[in-house]
């Protein structure tokens, strides 16, 4: 696989809804390989719709996307996305969930439910495979949405507060989780989120976007070192982070 | 029985209470307070019943009447969902079709039995028709309902993966409107029913409708309420399959933990 493949180059890109609501305006970032990061702002800075247009799920009004060098024009299969509902379905197990992306693709079988099984093995979730859904809590259905994400080995996952839902304990233990699978298989994540303290503790860098119209207001680089655990949150250096963003949300003014 | 009063009320109260108005209406009627032809005793009634289940001719009446009902939901439900699936399919379709499906429902559809009658004769056909007819709507517009209920995420995740049109159909628009096509089948095979009997009672030489006419015309009440129990059970009983068709089918609304 190219290395390039999981890059994203948003170019002068701007989303005006029929409604006449200015979504986001003239948005530019490029996004290498590899990276995490993340996108925070207030509800309506545009940060879902910008998640949306990267996916191929919306198209943008002016300006231009591309992945891995080539031109978005809808959804493609190697960008996995996730949302704050796990979108698991009901009348499925939660294997057979996992497995519902194989079936779309069409792809083989029996070697994919191996995987399956290995994935959910991984985010926590073996022993579970033939539960339903409403069997389990909210953030064992999120690992079971992740599972769904990880089996087509993505290139790029779009995460659209998947996290935003849980209660705080159970989101930053996913979100130790979430490190540590994406330090194994190293894909581009970008997660939004309106939490500071998550966007500071996952990130490479973090987007601030501000509303009407949304935009982007600052590109912020977390220089803190990695792996990283829940003690990094005590550490001086993560609340000067923290701070920062804040600043630019206004938050601290 | 104390702790079972104290937690469901319901389940001990609900048949009591049957018990009490069966023992006062035997009481009221052996009074002489009312005319067996008005009122028949409930032992009159069982005797009734008694007779029918003796009568060699009696159970081609009930089969006649159960066959119509069944024929008439499942051509009905049938087309009725494969015009709900066109209809949310082919937008331009629905757009000139809809307002008549809503017409139709809001129309009692008893008055098409004479029409029936008089179009498809005295016999079976007529009652599949009435039954086809009166089943048909309920299912229809819970069908367009169901399937256009499909939540936004949903949708944008098998986006997400670039599924075909027919993929997102029977992967998640059809079973996630399978719940409310059977709140409308449920709802259509009770409708069946009384579209067969009703189009019984306007003219038909068997079946449980022409009993209930015939009874009537012979001054002989109490059959005519035997007859009425068997309707009743007929009835409780197609909607209890349909209950346990539901639960089978549609299990992930109502088992909460089946691990």
């Amino acid at each position: 696989m190219e290395a390039s493949a999981g890059a994203i180059a948003v170019n002068g890109v701007s989303k005006v809804f029929p409604t006449g609501l200015e979504a986001l305006r003239k948005v530019t970032i490029d996004i290498n390989p590899g990276e995490f990061v993340s996108f925070v702002g207030p509800s309506g800075c545009g940060k879902s719709t910008l998640l949306k247009l990267i996916g191929g799920l919306l198209e943008p009004s002016r300006g231009e996307i591309a992945v891995g060098g080539r031109k978005v024009s809808g959804p493609r299969r190697d960008i996995g996305v996730m949302f704050q509902t796990s979108v698991l379905f009901p009348w499925r197990t939660v294997l057979q969930n996992v497995l519902l992306p194989i079936e779309v693709f069409g792809l083989e079988r029996p070697s994919a439910t191996e995987k399956a099984r290995g994935i959910l093995q991984l985010v926590g979730l073996g022993g579970r495979e033939d539960a339903y859904p409403r069997e389990l809590s909210g953030g064992m259905q999120q690992r079971a949405a992740l599972s769904r994400v990880l089996i087509t080995d993505p290139r790029i996952i779009l995460m659209d507060e998947p996290f935003g839902a849980l209660d705080e304990f159970t989101r930053e233990r996913m979100n130790v989780e979430l490190l540590r699978i994406w330090s194994e298989r190293g894909q581009t994540i970008i997660f939004v989120t309106h939490s500071i303290n998550e966007a500071v503790f996952l990130s490479d860098r973090i987007v601030v976007m501000d509303t009407s119209p949304g935009r982007v207001v600052a590109v912020l680089d977390v220089l803190l070192p990695r792996p990283r655990s829940i003690e990094l949150m005590k550490s001086p250096s993560f609340a000067r982070t923290a701070f920062e963003v804040r600043e630019y949300l206004g938050v601290a003014r | 029985m104390k702790g079972l009063l104290r937690e469901h009320p319901g389940v001990v109260l609900s048949p009591l209470s049957l018990v009490a108005i069966i023992v006062v209406w035997e009481i009221v009627a052996r009074a002489g307070l009312v005319s067996p032809l008005v009122l028949p005793s409930p032992s009159r009634v069982w005797d009734g019943l008694v007779i029918l289940f003796r009568a060699d001719w009696f159970p081609q009446h009930v089969w006649l009447t159960t066959a119509e009902t069944l024929i008439g939901f499942a051509i009905g439900g049938v087309a009725a969902i494969a015009l709900g699936i066109v209809m949310v399919n082919l937008r331009i379709f629905k757009e000139i079709v809809y307002p008549y499906v809503v017409a139709f429902q809001v129309m009692p559809k008893v008055v098409l039995a004479p029409i029936f009658i008089t179009w498809f004769g005295f016999g079976m056909e007529s009652k599949v028709v009435m039954a086809i007819a009166i089943s048909f709507f309920p299912v229809v517009i819970n069908t367009v309902v169901g399937l256009e209920s499909v939540p936004e995420n949903e949708f944008l995740l098998m986006r997400s993966l670039v599924a075909s049109k027919s993929q997102i159909f029977w992967k998640l628009a059809w079973p996630t409107a399978l719940p409310s096509i059977f709140a409308g089948l449920k709802t259509s095979l009770t409708l069946a029913l009384i579209g067969a009997l009703v189009a019984e009672f306007v003219t038909a030489k068997e079946g449980l409708g022409t009993l209930i006419t015939t009874f009537s015309f012979e001054l002989k009440v109490y059959l005519v309420f035997a007859v009425i129990v068997v309707v009743s059970a007929l009835g409780l009983l197609l909607y209890g399959i349909m209950e346990f068709l539901e639960r089978k089918i549609v299990f992930w609304r109502h088992s909460r933990f089946t691990g």
